[in-house]
């Protein structure tokens, strides 16, 4: 019933005494860089690790391939050794549960960038890293972590037009960024509807504060958008037009990095897929997508991937009152759109994104293609499913246990592996 | 001006004729037969294949569809794809008020009654949900609270939907805004005390008046007025006065008078804890004014660390609709959570599951998530049934489904607890007075917008919410075909959502 985390959150008080304790707990976990991973693995194959911990389940979802019925799962160092179906033992001393998922992946989860990290010195400012604003000692990585999502991508906040670089990571672990960034810069964010220009006001006068700027309408955000766009264009060809950041862009445009949007309301859908057309961006996504339902056939001819918000009893989220039903997920899953759910950073049992699942579920998805929009399809949104995002060997040990099936409302997240650690219990 | 204002009071119309229809037509016929694949009873095992059948609003049969002879000519509901549970009981709401809370500190003599609003969108939510029963009580925003009253979501007024009037009164020892604990508490304390003060002078005074009297009439030598008989003797295991009888009930203030009565065990009391340092004082105050036999507790989620003097003291508790309880240490700022219904279960204390009436934490998903943490099945349905209806004094009426009973049953399309399961049809005292087919809002949340002349083509106009609706909006021309209409309505987005909004700013106001 009560679980309790240490995750080093007594750093904040004693950072000193915090590193200490943590050196002498686990052993420090190597830094795994994105681009050598595959040689990461080969390196250590022909002396693999031991087999530390095997977990066996009634039920193995891996959302790669269909579920396992009854196997077990066995864990070397941070990865997945081995999958083997069958050979359920009871034995005690081995750890067996009703049913195992991959740790979610949750894109939108809102944490620890508020208001106070928006960008003041321009409304384009694709050269800013969200993980320098990040912190991990922040309570609401426990507390994802604890219900089960094992990793995120951390945005800048939606205030500016384009605000900078993501980052994925992992919710645990050492509290150092080395340790727990999945893939640095992942993926370029950035934002229309009423969050972009919201609060700001032209200068008049000497300016005093970030809301007297530009721009302050939704035709003003559209006219930032599409003009950052052009100049980066323009510096791809122009040696003399060259701007801050405009690399970024370029690899945007060029599809070598995924553009995620906020877009909530149908106009801002429209919005971002109109400029998705117009500059024939590759890779993008709307966040906070909540009226996707509205436009699923221009979403599904544009090619645009969609981040579903949480779902509200009455239908209305928060970002920009957008109207969001329930079979949004089912309608989106049928045209072939694909689509992750979105927690938004909620801490109680029935916001959470394992719920989200079952929330899409009651709206009339699928259970698979729920599963994957927790897992697998966020993975490949944000570049790092060949990391995480589903159960096979190789991949990091990040796998949620379950009491019962995933995602019904009796059923509860009872244990999380993380890198290998079973972390809560 | 005036037609925008028609125009957003037309879909509040409509839901007045959904609550009226039923009933004028099953006014018609006094036995109504149910079937269901599954009867899931909350007074013993399930019943497979079962039938329930309901005379003048009463259960008057129910079991195996083998074993039950139906009238010939009743009008039968549901089918063997159905699954019949009781309708949920809703222990503690201030939902569905004007205002929750008054901001003078003592209040008994206020009620309810004049502030629950009919048609105020969370009694529709409550059929389309199954919460059938409710127990309305002010806000916890109190010293002590005006007169509550247990009613059910159907009718259009006040009296229609009430079940048990002038039903019990809220006290608070959380402090009301603007108090801190200490005042908090010496208010409470104080009106307990004016009133034995109170209580005690007018004895006194009686006794003068009657001497009085006495000696008049001995000094002109004739009989006395025989005016006595109004008063009573004081009950109350707390503490009482001597000679109460002397004084007349009348002659008592309004104000105070059901105090009097609340010490006197007539009233049922719901005493909110805000914190776990609120439970000691809540039964020290129910101990001394002798409400212990009459009170309940309304705990917030932190309350679960009293649970063991709860538990001495023999009260049942009603729970904040956050179950999950999260503690950070403020020193290592580790987080704990504490699954809140569980440590009442573990310690045997009754306890009833209250909801946000949310689609996601209505009462089905409360019993749920228990069950998901751990909690037997069982005790799970019965926080939102039996024991609901037990501490509200209502366990022959509601909460199961047995012979003698209110015909309380909700038709699901399968398991209470399933994510996939919803509430088809709603019965109240016999009356289909949900039905998920037309349920526009539920639609709307659903699938989005509604097609837009899907479900006028099967009905006349006057029965269809979502027909008048259309009629509201810009009207689709004759020669439109279906597929062009639900373009064009899909488009018009706007339009429904500026009609939503106004509907709800409406009920908020009225």
């Amino acid at each position: 019933m009560n679980t309790i985390l240490s995750l080093g959150a007594t750093a904040l008080a004693t950072p000193m005494l915090c590193v200490i304790s943590f050196a002498s707990e686990r052993p420090p976990v190597a830094p795994v860089i994105w681009d050598t991973e595959v040689e990461t693995v080969e390196a250590s194959a022909p002396k693999p690790e031991p087999v530390k911990l095997v977990i066996s389940a009634d039920a193995i979802y891996t959302a790669d391939g269909d579920m396992i019925k009854g196997g077990t799962i066995a864990i070397a160092g941070t990865t997945i050794a081995a999958v083997t179906p069958g050979g359920v033992s009871s034995d005690e001393d081995g750890l067996h549960v009703a049913a195992i998922t991959p740790g979610f992946i949750d894109l939108s989860p809102r944490i620890n960038l508020a208001d106070f990290s928006v960008e003041e010195s321009s409304e384009v400012v694709p050269y800013l890293r969200a993980t320098d604003a990040v912190d991990l000692y922040d309570p609401r990585w426990t507390r994802l972590l604890r219900s089960g999502t094992t990793s995120v991508l951390i945005s800048p906040a939606a205030e500016d037009v384009v605000g900078g670089m993501t980052s994925v990571v992992k919710t645990g672990g050492d509290p150092t960024l080395e340790s727990r960034e999945v893939l640095a810069n992942a993926t370029l964010a950035g934002s229309f509807g009423s969050h972009a220009s919201r609060g700001n006001s032209p200068v008049r006068g000497r300016p005093t504060n970030h809301f007297a700027r530009r721009p302050t309408t939704r035709m003003g955000t559209e006219w930032s958008h599409r003009k950052a766009f052009y100049d980066t264009l323009a510096a791809m060809s122009h040696e003399d037009r060259k701007f801050e950041g405009w690399d970024i862009m370029a690899s945007v445009l060029k599809g070598e990095r995924p553009y995620i949007v906020q877009a909530s309301a149908t106009q801002d859908i429209r919005t971002a897929i109109y400029l998705k057309e117009e500059f024939s961006i590759p890779n993008m996504t709307v966040d906070a997508a909540a009226e996707a339902w509205r436009e699923p056939g221009l979403l599904a001819r544009s090619g645009m991937s969609v981040i579903l918000p949480p779902f509200s009893a009455q239908g209305r989220t928060a970002i920009d009152n957008g109207f969001l039903s329930w079979n949004c997920a089912k309608t989106l899953g049928d045209l072939g759109v694909a689509f992750a759910l979105s927690s938004h950073g909620s801490a109680s049992p029935s916001g959470r994104l394992a719920m989200q699942a079952g929330y899409a579920i009651r709206g009339g998805l699928s259970f698979e293609d729920a599963l994957a929009s927790v897992t697998i399809t966020p993975a490949r949104l944000a570049g790092v499913d060949s990391r995480v995002g589903s159960i096979a060997v190789g991949k990091d040990a990040d796998l949620v246990l379950w009491s019962g099936k995933p995602f019904a409302a009796t059923s509860r997240v009872v244990g999380v592996v993380l890198n290998g650690e079973l972390v809560t219990q | 001006m005036s037609l925008l204002r028609n125009r957003t009071l037309v879909p509040i119309a409509a839901s007045f004729l959904f609550g009226i229809l039923p009933s004028a037509s099953a006014a018609a016929s006094d036995t109504v037969v149910i079937e269901a694949g599954r009867i899931i009873t909350q007074a013993g095992d399930d019943i497979i294949d079962g039938v329930i059948v309901i005379t003048d609003g009463r259960i008057s049969a129910i079991g195996a569809a083998a074993d039950i002879e139906t009238p010939w000519d009743a009008p039968v509901m549901g089918g063997p794809d159905y699954t019949a549970f009781p309708g949920f009981v809703e222990a503690h709401t201030n939902r569905g008020m004007d205002r929750p809370n008054e901001n003078l500190d003592v209040t008994p003599f206020l009620n309810v009654r004049d502030s629950i609003d009919p048609v105020n969108a969370y009694f529709e939510d409550c059929k389309r949900w199954g919460v059938t029963t409710l127990n309305v009580q002010q806000g916890n925003n109190t010293v002590v609270a005006g007169n509550g009253r247990i009613v059910k979501p159907v009718g259009v007024t006040v009296e229609e939907m009430t079940i048990r009037p002038d039903f019990g009164y809220k006290i608070s020892l959380a402090p009301k805004g603007g108090k801190s604990r200490a005042t908090q508490r010496q208010t409470l304390n104080r009106t307990f005390n004016d009133l034995r003060d109170n209580l005690t002078n007018m004895v006194e005074s009686a006794k003068q008046d009657e001497d009085f009297a006495r000696r008049e009439a001995l000094g002109q030598g004739r009989e006395r007025d025989a005016d006595e008989g109004e008063g009573r003797a004081m009950l109350g295991t707390g503490w009482t006065v001597d000679g109460l009888e002397m004084v007349k009930r009348s002659s008592i203030d309004e104000k105070v008078l059901p105090l009097l009565e609340m010490v006197e065990g007539r009233h049922r009391t719901f005493i909110y804890c805000g914190a776990p340092m609120d439970v000691q004082p809540a039964i020290d105050f129910a101990t001394m004014n002798g409400l212990l036999g009459t009170a309940t507790l309304v705990v917030d989620d932190s309350c679960w660390k009293a649970a063991d003097a709860i538990k001495a003291s023999g009260m049942s508790v009603i729970l904040d609709s956050n179950m999950l309880h999260i503690e950070r240490d403020p020193v290592t700022e580790e987080e704990t959570e504490t699954f809140v219904p569980s440590v009442y279960a573990e310690k045997g204390i009754p306890f009833a599951l209250t909801s946000a009436n949310q689609s996601t934490n209505s009462l089905w998903f409360q019993a749920a998530l228990c069950v998901g943490y751990g909690m037997d099945r069982g005790a799970a349905l019965a926080a939102v049934t039996t024991t609901p209806a037990d501490l509200l004094g209502l366990g022959e009426v509601v909460g199961s489904l047995e012979v003698g009973h209110a015909g309380n049953v909700l038709l699901l399309s399968g398991d209470p607890l399933d994510m996939t399961s919803w509430v088809e049809y709603t019965v109240i005292d016999g009356e289909k007075i949900y039905d998920r087919s037309k349920d526009i809002r539920n639609k709307h949340l659903l699938y989005g917008v509604e097609p837009r002349g899907a479900t006028a083509i099967e009905s006349d106009a006057s029965e269809t919410p979502s027909d008048i609706e259309v009629d509201g909006v810009d009207k689709p021309t004759d020669e439109a075909t279906e597929e062009e209409v639900t373009e064009e309505h899909a488009d018009g987005h706007g339009d429904d959502h500026g009609d939503e909004k106004e509907v709800e700013e409406t009920v908020k106001k009225d």
